[in-house]
């Protein structure tokens, strides 16, 4: 949400200079994003406060926190409308749409905006189109509540709300031509759509120089729907945005109220009104205990501080009982959807008490007495044993890159798949390390390092048809010392290793001195040894080395570290 | 000038099939297409001829050394192979030879040596290390933690969902950890309060890959729940933290966030390690790195968990090793810690 700077200072009496404020929105309420000197740009990716992303919910906050009074009303929803005729509406889903309101203005004529709109609209990142078009951002911006304009000419008939025809299209305001499905909410006249709810308009109905007569939609639609297709359209609007964090009814008549008081300004004519659905917001009411806020938080906070606090911020407290323990009944103000219980409560108190200014206290002595996993003892000795033995420890990717499925040939068939891999380079989960050394022994052999020994222990994946997938905890050494036959050193280096790990929790095998039956293409065919179970060292071929462009020979060895675990 | 290309193609045509090892050959492509090698130099003679001359004698030129080329590599190929069949002969000998005394040194990977610096910090206070599932469910790593199919705070996880054709779970139901966070509910059925645990391990996203962001990640985590646990314990927790990784005099400042499975929730900044709060480049002149998130475990994600919230409280703590390790080590590229360049890696 971009904040314009002299649109808040039109909202509220600003007691504090902007960079002050700056400084302190991070403190008391949220991140920033940016700032310049026309506005400052609230960091609203994933959070829960759908009132910030309205200028009178800014406004509302930076009252509380700065302690500067707010010079707004409320806008009263005055107009007569039982002089005025009703627009036909049909809605199919009263859970997708469950308000819906249409006023018809006439006698409209489309110009550019005033400067004033313009720089409005631009702090606050939006284009400006025409007065007719921008008076329905300058509400959305102002009240957080979306609305659309449709010319009322190039609408025929009745409008419904309903859901998608599978197959359906729509050209959208950007002339883009969309492929709908049955999960798109629509509205449409008797011709077909008009626009996706809640996302965007349809192109033959948008407003032309030549618009006299408007629809004014203003709505609430179910978030999930909206941010489901939105997302499958990828089409993230300044308007879904807002009908995904959620809207009040409060705010939509505001907004609506807003919006056409300035028509009427421009010469405009309010002639015909619809409003659909229930149209007062249910006031919350939580339980909030002094006793809760200050264990909580830790400190000890009076009971009048909390209800200063809170009665900045909007909250009606009601004492339910005041001696030593204080205890209220809290009116959620109607904009603060993400209020929902007495914790929700808490962080506002801590928030306007200042998070930096709760003081650090020690944890208790209550020491619990869980046995630790000896899986991460071992591991953390097997590193330290390894890099004793001169081996460096590197760290891969959990994927197999295409470069190594293509010079291995390596069976995709036996590998978890992502299903919705970032490139074709993380599509394919490892199911065991040494190839992912051969890959990185490789790229430092062409990059001049002839001596590599290195080693990495991390998790390879395996599917299953039960539960979850199949993870262990692997080592894997991958050791090329320039001689015809690293596998001898790989053995000793194995070896001081297990002569380390003496009185570990662990049963490695020193191996089978005799050459095993060695099925794998992978190997040389006389140097592979079996060390039990399915743990082993090889040289790999030099036929899959080359692969990689690189001459010298490579041993490799690989264990399952946690089958070598007694159970 | 057509003779001297044809000369010089059978001349080495003849040598690159006898060769008989790949330093021959090697020798056979520099003396052709080295520096001064025959191919790379005959270009330089043809401004000399005429245009009818050249247009003959360009395609001619391109053949012979694209021919070449492709010799080479074939007879390659073929020294190769016949060196491959002699492999059957190599011995399996394991026995040490005199020439295997030298020594390397060794290197833990830098991520791997802050997070032992972690780990021993944390276990000093009872931590104990929990090991979590890489690939988990949508319960697990979402649901159960309170955020809901649709929440709009699921934009701040770009979630890897794991092909499920070939198991029995629903698609969608199965991903890649997104963050340490899908231990809490295991952790919180696991053990009793009090409860002092702690993930690390890697957390995967999508993300596209550039000098400071990863698709592959460590997360640290802690889950602590007991009865009184406040925010004046996260506070300590985080100064705990900076002072015992970053420097004794990084102090840690706490911020309201929001994670939905925190309540109260807290963003945890460090003064920055540079200019110790005075402002500079790296902190963009605000004195404070944003280096943790945490807050008091959400009462639904306790109840999800079995434990009673009207009883007891909790912290989550997490932090990323790989942006301390940066910061600590001064690491500029993040890519660098699993590229598996030695020269790096040799650094620590």
């Amino acid at each position: 949400m971009k904040v314009s700077i002299s649109w808040l200072k039109e909202l509220i009496d600003l007691k504090v200079p902007v960079e002050k404020l700056i400084k302190l929105l991070p403190l008391r309420t949220i991140g920033l994003k940016s700032t310049d000197e026309n506005f400052f740009e609230l960091d609203m990716k994933g959070y829960n406060r759908a009132d910030l992303l309205s200028m009178r919910g800014v406004a509302r906050e930076v009252s509380a926190i700065a302690d500067s009074p707010a010079s707004f009303k409320p806008v009263n929803f005055e107009f007569k409308t039982q002089r005025l005729c009703e627009i036909p509406v049909e809605i199919e889903s009263k859970e997708l749409a469950p308000v819906y309101c249409l006023v018809k203005i006439e006698n409209l004529k489309v110009k550019p905006s005033s400067p004033e709109w313009i720089k409005k609209l631009t702090d606050s990142g939006i284009r400006s189109i025409n007065n007719v078009a921008d008076i329905t951002n300058l509400a959305m911006i102002e009240f957080g509540q979306p609305m659309h304009a449709f010319d009322a000419e190039k609408v025929k008939g009745k409008i419904k709300v309903k859901t998608a025809r599978k197959d359906e299209q729509i050209t959208t305001l950007d002339g883009k031509i969309r492929n709908l499905n049955e999960k798109d909410l629509l509205i449409t006249d008797e011709a077909g759509p008009i626009g996706i709810a809640g996302i965007m308009g349809e192109k033959m109905s948008e407003i032309s120089s030549s618009t006299t007569t408007i629809l004014l939609e203003a709505a609430i639609f179910k978030p999930i729907p909206i941010r489901k297709s939105a997302q499958r359209l990828g089409l993230h609007s300044e308007s879904s945005k807002r009908f995904q964090h959620g809207l009040t009814k409060t705010n939509l008549l505001q907004a609506l109220s807003s919006a056409i008081k300035m028509y009427e300004a421009l010469g405009g004519k309010l002639t015909a009104i619809t409003l659909k659905g229930n149209l007062a917001d249910e006031v919350k009411t939580i339980k909030l205990t002094q006793q809760k806020v200050n264990s909580l938080i830790g400190i000890a906070i009076s009971s009048k501080q909390i209800e200063s606090f809170l009665t900045a911020l909007g909250f009606k407290l009601t004492s339910r009982s005041s001696d030593g323990n204080a205890v209220w009944d809290v009116a959620v103000p109607y904009w603060r959807l993400d209020i929902e219980i007495e914790e929700d409560l808490i962080e506002e108190v801590a928030r306007m008490y200042g998070y930096e200014k709760i003081p650090a206290k020690t944890l208790d002595t209550n020491i619990p007495d869980h046995t630790q996993n000896p899986l991460f003892g071992l591991l953390d000795a097997l590193k330290k044993a390894l890099v004793m033995q001169g081996l460096t420890e590197v760290e891969t990717y959990s994927y197999y890159s295409t470069q190594v499925i293509k010079n291995l040939k390596l069976k995709v068939e036996n590998l978890i798949r992502v299903a919705n891999p970032i490139s074709a380079e993380t599509e394919y989960l490892r199911n065991n390390l040494w190839p992912n050394l051969l890959e990185v022994a490789a790229k430092n052999i062409r990059n001049n390092i002839k001596d590599i020994a290195i080693f990495e222990i991390g998790k390879v994946y395996a599917p299953r048809k039960e539960n979850l997938p199949k993870e262990n905890y692997h080592l894997s050494i991958a050791l090329s010392n320039g001689t015809d036959n690293p596998i001898q050193e790989l053995n000793q280096i194995y070896k001081a290793v297990l002569k380390h790990l003496q009185g570990e929790e662990v049963q490695l095998h020193s191996g089978v001195e005799q050459k095993e039956q060695n099925e794998t293409k992978y190997f040389h065919p006389t140097r592979f040894k079996s060390l039990g179970k399915a743990d082993w060292m090889a040289e790999i071929h030099p036929r899959f080395v080359n692969k990689f462009g690189v001459d010298q020979r490579v041993s490799v060895l690989e264990i399952d570290i946690e089958a070598t675990m007694p159970q | 000038m057509e003779q001297k290309i044809i000369q010089i193609q059978n001349n080495f045509l003849e040598k690159i099939q006898k060769a008989k090892s790949l330093k021959e050959l090697d020798e056979y492509f520099l003396a052709l297409f080295g520096k001064t090698g025959e191919i790379t130099l005959l270009p330089k003679e043809f401004p000399k001829l005429s245009k009818e001359k050249r247009k003959q004698i360009g395609p001619l030129f391109n053949q012979t050394k694209q021919k070449l080329e492709k010799a080479i590599q074939l007879q390659r190929n073929k020294v190769r192979e016949e060196s491959y069949k002699k492999l059957e002969t190599e011995k399996f000998t394991l026995q040490p030879q005199e020439s295997q005394g030298k020594k390397r040194q060794g290197h833990l990977h830098p991520v791997t040596k802050l997070e032992n610096e972690i780990v021993e910090l944390f276990t000093k206070l009872g931590f104990k290390q929990y090991n979590a599932h890489h690939i988990d469910t949508e319960g697990y790593n979402f649901e159960l933690l309170n955020i809901p199919q649709g929440h709009p705070a699921r934009d701040l996880w770009d979630t890897l969902y794991i092909d499920t054709s070939n198991v029995k779970t629903t698609p969608g139901e199965l991903l890649l950890k997104t963050h340490t966070s899908n231990a809490q509910i295991r952790i919180m059925r696991e053990f009793k309060p009090p409860i002092r645990m702690m993930s690390i391990d890697r957390c995967f996203r999508y993300e596209n890959v550039d000098a400071r962001h990863e698709h592959t990640l460590d997360q640290f985590e802690i889950v602590y729940i007991d009865k009184g646990v406040n925010m004046a314990n996260l506070q300590y927790l985080s100064e705990y933290f900076f002072k015992g990784i970053l420097g004794k005099d990084i102090k840690a400042r706490l911020r309201p966030k929001y994670y939905p499975f925190v309540e109260p929730g807290a963003g945890v900044d460090g003064l920055c390690i540079f200019c110790k709060g005075k402002g500079c480049k790296v902190c963009g002149g605000v004195g404070w790195l944003e280096l943790a998130g945490a807050g008091m475990i959400h009462p639904t994600v306790l109840k999800n968990g079995g434990i009673d919230p009207s009883i007891y409280s909790g912290i989550a703590w997490g932090a990323g090793p790989e942006r301390m390790a940066m910061l600590k080590y001064g690491v500029k590229d993040i890519r660098s810690f699993k590229n598996g360049d030695l020269k790096f890696l040799e650094k620590f």
